[in-house]
């Protein structure tokens, strides 16, 4: 099973990228699961239309209680993926980080894996590993690989090397590894050179090149990724070369 | 805010359990928590506490360790007490605090382990929880560590979920007196009154008595690994020979008999507590409804019982059944309706030690001493 964390800065499009990764993966063929871990609850929304699913903390709040089955914090999206959006506390209010725990701990004793029998995890994960509840994605039973989204910008790029240096002090638990960059461009003067930069200097590759595209903006106004709205456009192409990547990792790996 | 009492106190939480559960077993067992909280866990909740010398042990956790995720700290310290006392195995558990700062208790298992060479394993405790699920965990872990096949004896009986949290001190051996009487030897009593020698031998029983519901998933774990019968009750008053018959059956048949309860369709009687012992008592005055406020098998209950844990629920359900006798901890008097009679039978997981003098031996004398 393909079990992915997809970290970065925040607003550098980790949830398009996963979003669209997600509905490459669901295109060929897989079942896959996309958990939203952002207290913002708005990683899920453009592979479902625009219509969000309810998020496990909102409904704990309204019910005062726990969910007692998976579709009543589930929504089918494109491709038949499986949203769930973690939510948070009231902004202002409480510990989005443990919201991140009590959601995957509701998700097992619901059976979620046995149940859905997913191809793939991704987990899209509020910007830095902050505290236990932001790493909580990369321990074991959850997340195998970190991708970390940057673009060629300063505070990208040092967002991406905190989570690098993050997850590699806990190399010696059976954590997430650092699978590699997705570079989302923004057009930044040299940006290949100042992402390939970093990544070589941490030992890692950039396994996507996402061109920053008018695509990606046009379908998401239309509430869905551009894999759903246009498979042929070039950011689309991209993502589909990663999810085919992933895929053949994960079946020469068993 | 569910399940806010502002009149009764509300029952000992998970890490009680936990620490209960392993008392007697030669472990060591570490809370991760504040310093001064092993009171909590081990005098206000653990009569054996003055009399019988046990390894548990607070991390003294800090607050700035919990800002700062010092796990280190945890695991050196409790490596060097592993060490220091070379316990038969470790188990860590937990309070609020690090459930809050999201505590890797997995990766700290693992790492005490590789450190001291000793068993270690977490119970997911946060002290919000009831003992019932703290004490079931540590059950179940401990059996899953020291338990192997071994031929089965005749005759030979296993007891799981006794804690003094559920039954008085005493009770394992008048239950070892009430197998005997019946034939049956007690191989353990998971735990107290056992050792850990004693739960290395319980794959060799025929049958299994599960007298509270934090030992039922151990009961089911030794019928999943080594297809050893359970049976669920408390061998109460007249009720004991209805379960004697029912443990005889099922290490015969091989089968699990979960519910032997006979209960009278009775809406005159409200029982209030634990679901196994609650049942027990129904079955041996011959029939009351129950109200359980602790995690039970809702399949165990019938169709006039309810599983109800805020305070205000339980008045609410004794205000609809009128009952004419309720059937519950002494301190359960404050929220009863003013009519009803109470037999009070203490429940030490729910007022401690303040009825403490008065519990009485349910097993060899019926229950006549708690209703006349």
């Amino acid at each position: 099973m393909i079990k992915l964390a997809i970290y970065g800065k925040g607003g550098i499009g980790k949830s398009t990228c996963t979003s669209n990764l997600s509905a490459a993966l669901a295109s060929l063929g897989k079942k896959v699961i996309q958990i939203g871990c952002d207290p913002k609850a708005d990683s899920t929304i453009n592979l479902l239309g625009g219509d969000p699913v309810m998020p496990v903390m909102d409904y704990m709040r309204e019910y005062d209680e726990e969910p007692d089955s998976i579709d009543k914090i589930s929504k089918t999206g494109f491709g038949g993926v499986l949203c769930i959006e973690t939510g948070g506390p009231t902004p202002g209010l409480g510990c989005a980080g443990r919201g991140i725990i009590t959601t995957f701990s509701l998700l097992e004793q619901l059976e979620l894996f046995e149940k859905v029998k997913p191809d793939a995890v991704l987990y899209d994960v509020l910007g830095d590993v902050v505290c236990g509840g932001f790493a909580a994605p990369i321990r074991e039973g959850y997340a195998e690989q970190v991708l970390i989204v940057t673009s060629g910008e300063k505070m990208a790029l040092y967002a991406a090397n905190n989570i690098y240096t993050a997850v590699r002090n806990f190399e010696d638990r059976s954590y997430a590894k650092v699978r590699g960059v997705i570079m989302n461009r923004r057009n930044v003067e040299d940006e290949e050179q100042k992402v390939r930069s970093f990544a070589d200097k941490a030992g890692i590759g950039i396994i996507a090149d996402i061109p920053r595209s008018a695509d990606i903006i046009k379908y998401e106004d239309m509430g869905m990724t551009c894999v759903e709205g246009d498979p042929e456009c070039d950011a689309a192409k991209q993502f589909i070369a990663l999810a085919k990547t992933l895929i053949d990792e994960d079946e020469k790996n068993g | 805010m569910k399940n806010t009492a502002k009149i009764i106190p509300c029952y000992s939480a998970d890490t009680s359990g936990v620490c209960s559960a392993l008392y007697e077993l030669s472990g060591l067992t570490v809370v991760h928590d504040a310093s001064g909280c092993n009171s909590t866990y081990s005098t206000h909740d653990e009569p054996r506490w003055y009399d019988m010398r046990s390894n548990i042990y607070i991390s003294a956790l800090t607050e700035i360790d919990a800002v700062m995720g010092n796990d280190e700290k945890f695991i050196s310290d409790v490596s060097a007490a592993a060490f220091d006392r070379k316990p038969e195995f470790i188990a860590i558990c937990g309070s609020p605090m690090p459930m809050m700062t999201g505590f890797d208790y997995d990766n700290a298992a693992n790492e005490i382990q590789s450190r001291t060479g000793i068993a270690t394993f977490p119970v997911y405790t946060n002290g919000t929880r009831s003992y019932i699920d703290g004490a079931a965990d540590s059950f179940v872990n401990v059996l899953k560590l020291f338990t192997k096949p071994l031929e089965k004896v005749k005759n030979r009986v296993n007891i799981t979920g006794l804690t003094p949290l559920d039954l008085p001190l005493g009770s394992d051996r008048l239950i070892r007196k009430w197998l005997a009487e019946n034939d049956l030897e007690c191989v353990c009593t998971l735990a107290m009154g056992s050792t850990l020698e004693d739960v290395k031998k319980m794959s060799s029983a025929s049958a299994t008595v599960v007298m509270s519901y934090s030992g039922l998933a151990a009961a089911e774990y030794l019928y999943k690994e080594y297809a050893i019968p359970y049976v669920c009750g408390v061998p109460v008053g007249d009720f004991s020979d209805i379960l004697i018959k029912a443990v005889k059956k099922a290490a015969e048949t091989g089968e699990c008999i979960r519910s032997p309860f006979e209960r009278n369709e009775d809406r005159g009687t409200v029982i209030i507590g634990e679901s196994i012992m609650s049942l027990s008592i129904a079955s041996a005055i011959g029939g009351a409804d129950i109200i359980s406020p602790l995690p039970c098998d809702e399949d165990m209950l019938g169709i006039n019982d309810s599983t109800v844990y805020s305070e205000e629920d339980i008045e609410a359900v004794l205000g609809e059944k009128k009952p004419s006798v309720v059937v519950a901890d002494p301190l359960y008097k404050y929220i009863i309706p003013e009519s009803t009679r109470l037999v009070e039978i203490p429940h030490f997981a729910f007022s401690g030690r303040c009825f403490q003098k008065n519990m009485k031996d349910m097993i060899t004398t019926g229950l006549g001493e708690y209703f006349k």
